[in-house]
């Protein structure tokens, strides 16, 4: 790719671009200038089932998407897994070290192996309070990355997924829409996060068992959900909670 | 109400203050494992922190610090071209108008909304401050999963070259230009808060 002033032009390139074809085809040109053949840029969601507007753009060939998306794969692929655990670029032949691999897992990546997808590097994207996402560069079985690039692969990774995320409009939790909750709401959820009954948390919180159930039905109401583990998981996935939080002490 | 503190001799030494290098220490060392000195075994302070050096403060003084920036001015020794030198492909953008942004700090006795919360009005206040004080350009060093962050703020942001990992983090330069339309961008994104700046005042300190 040379010199980064080239690379500046193209970042520029993705950072105006007004249309998912433009930014498609940008991500074309750079995937070739950065010596890969595939890129897949992306949030982890079973995109057909995704409840807002989820990105993903990409080049990988056709019999590979339809397995991926016949499987529900978008959230449990090791690739976006291992992208979870860190915030830097990763080349796949590392995953093994990064998280742990199920045979299903193994069976995943070997499938992709067989469909002809042979290594990639993965940059993370994770903007709290929003569905994590990745952009990938791949290439073929038998083309191995060229290492000195990688820096800049991480940097086009980032500038490309916020251009897909503006094009996309993804609004933050603090979107008028975003179920609000109020501060004892969430202080329940997290000890539901935790694992206590309505009983336990209100003996923590020192309040009324009845209040307790009233807070996690109007709770479980804005968010739409009928049982209290999903209640969790969507505090979890808006922002509402953290991990942190949950696993405080 | 966002805390403006600039041109204060040995910031350290007052009071309202020392909550902030208290909570960068609880922040960058304790937390993100920064090698950087550390003043009674308290206070992170460094050599940047003196009279040149300007503070936004959310919560100042009243014992709960919920976020603080440092601003340095580019003219003078700075991060950027003091630290990380190599982080630029070519020399970093200096001048009146051109401010480096570090020490972006969110203390650690929130919640992650609260949290969210405290940075979306400091970052209102550091395009407030820029567009008071005619400063157009704002640098910066970030690790990556904090540079994904910053682009999605909305505003403008270029990167003024390649990461790199240094002492174990990738870093990356970036800057990032503030116009009138900045706050537009910040808005559309959910970023915008009311962030009024009010000035420390010496007596404030006694």
């Amino acid at each position: 790719m040379g010199t980064f002033q080239n690379a500046e032009a193209f970042l520029r390139d993705v950072s105006a671009t007004s249309s998912e074809t433009e930014l498609s085809d940008a991500l074309s040109v750079l995937t070739r200038e950065l010596g890969f053949t595939y890129f897949a840029l992306t949030h982890h969601v079973d995109i057909r089932l995704a409840p807002e507007p989820a990105i993903r753009l990409h080049n990988y060939p056709e019999e590979w998407v339809e397995y991926y998306d016949d499987n529900s794969l978008g959230v449990s692929d090791p690739v976006h897994r291992a992208s979870h655990v860190t915030s830097v670029g990763f080349v796949w032949s590392r995953i093994p070290a990064m998280i742990a691999l199920t045979p299903r897992d193994r069976e995943i990546l070997a499938r992709g192996e067989s469909q002809g997808i042979g290594d990639g590097f993965t940059i993370p994207a994770n903007v709290p309070g929003e569905t994590h996402g990745s952009c990938s560069f791949a290439n073929p079985v038998g083309l191995p990355i060229r290492g000195e690039d990688l820096p800049l692969a991480q940097l086009v990774g980032a500038f490309a997924f916020e251009a897909a995320r503006r094009l996309w409009r993804v609004r933050s939790p603090h979107d008028a829409n975003a179920p609000k909750l109020t501060d004892r709401q969430r202080e329940c959820i997290l000890w539901v996060a935790r694992g206590k009954s309505d009983w336990e948390i209100s003996r923590i919180l020192g309040i009324q068992h009845e209040t307790v159930v009233r807070h996690l039905k109007q709770a479980r109401e804005r968010y739409c959900v009928a049982k209290r583990t999903m209640l969790a998981v969507h505090a979890l996935f808006d922002g509402s909670i953290s991990f942190t939080d949950v696993m405080k002490r | 109400m966002v805390t403006l503190a600039e041109r204060l001799p040995d910031p350290v030494r007052f009071p309202p203050l020392r909550e902030m290098f208290e909570a960068r220490k609880q922040v960058f060392v304790d937390l993100l494992g920064w090698d950087v000195p550390v003043l009674d075994e308290r206070y992170e302070v460094d050599q940047f922190d003196d009279e040149h050096a300007a503070y936004l403060i959310v919560g100042c003084g009243d014992g709960r610090h919920a976020g603080s920036a440092r601003l340095l001015k580019s003219t003078r020794p700075h991060i950027l071209d003091t630290l990380f030198p190599n982080l630029c492909a070519s020399a970093p953008p200096t001048g009146p108008d051109v401010l480096e942004i570090t020490r972006f700090c969110l203390g650690r006795d929130q919640s992650a909304r609260e949290r969210l919360e405290t940075r979306n009005i400091l970052v209102s206040s550091l395009v407030r401050y820029a567009l008071e004080h005619g400063i157009a350009t704002y640098t910066g060093v970030a690790e990556m999963g904090w540079l994904q962050q910053i682009l999605a703020f909305g505003w403008r942001c270029r990167p003024l070259g390649l990461p790199r990992t240094i002492g174990g983090r990738m870093l990356g330069a970036l800057r990032i230009d503030i116009s009138e339309e900045t706050p537009a961008l910040l808005a559309r994104n959910g970023i915008l808060r009311p962030a009024p700046l009010e000035r420390f005042e010496l007596r404030q300190a006694a």
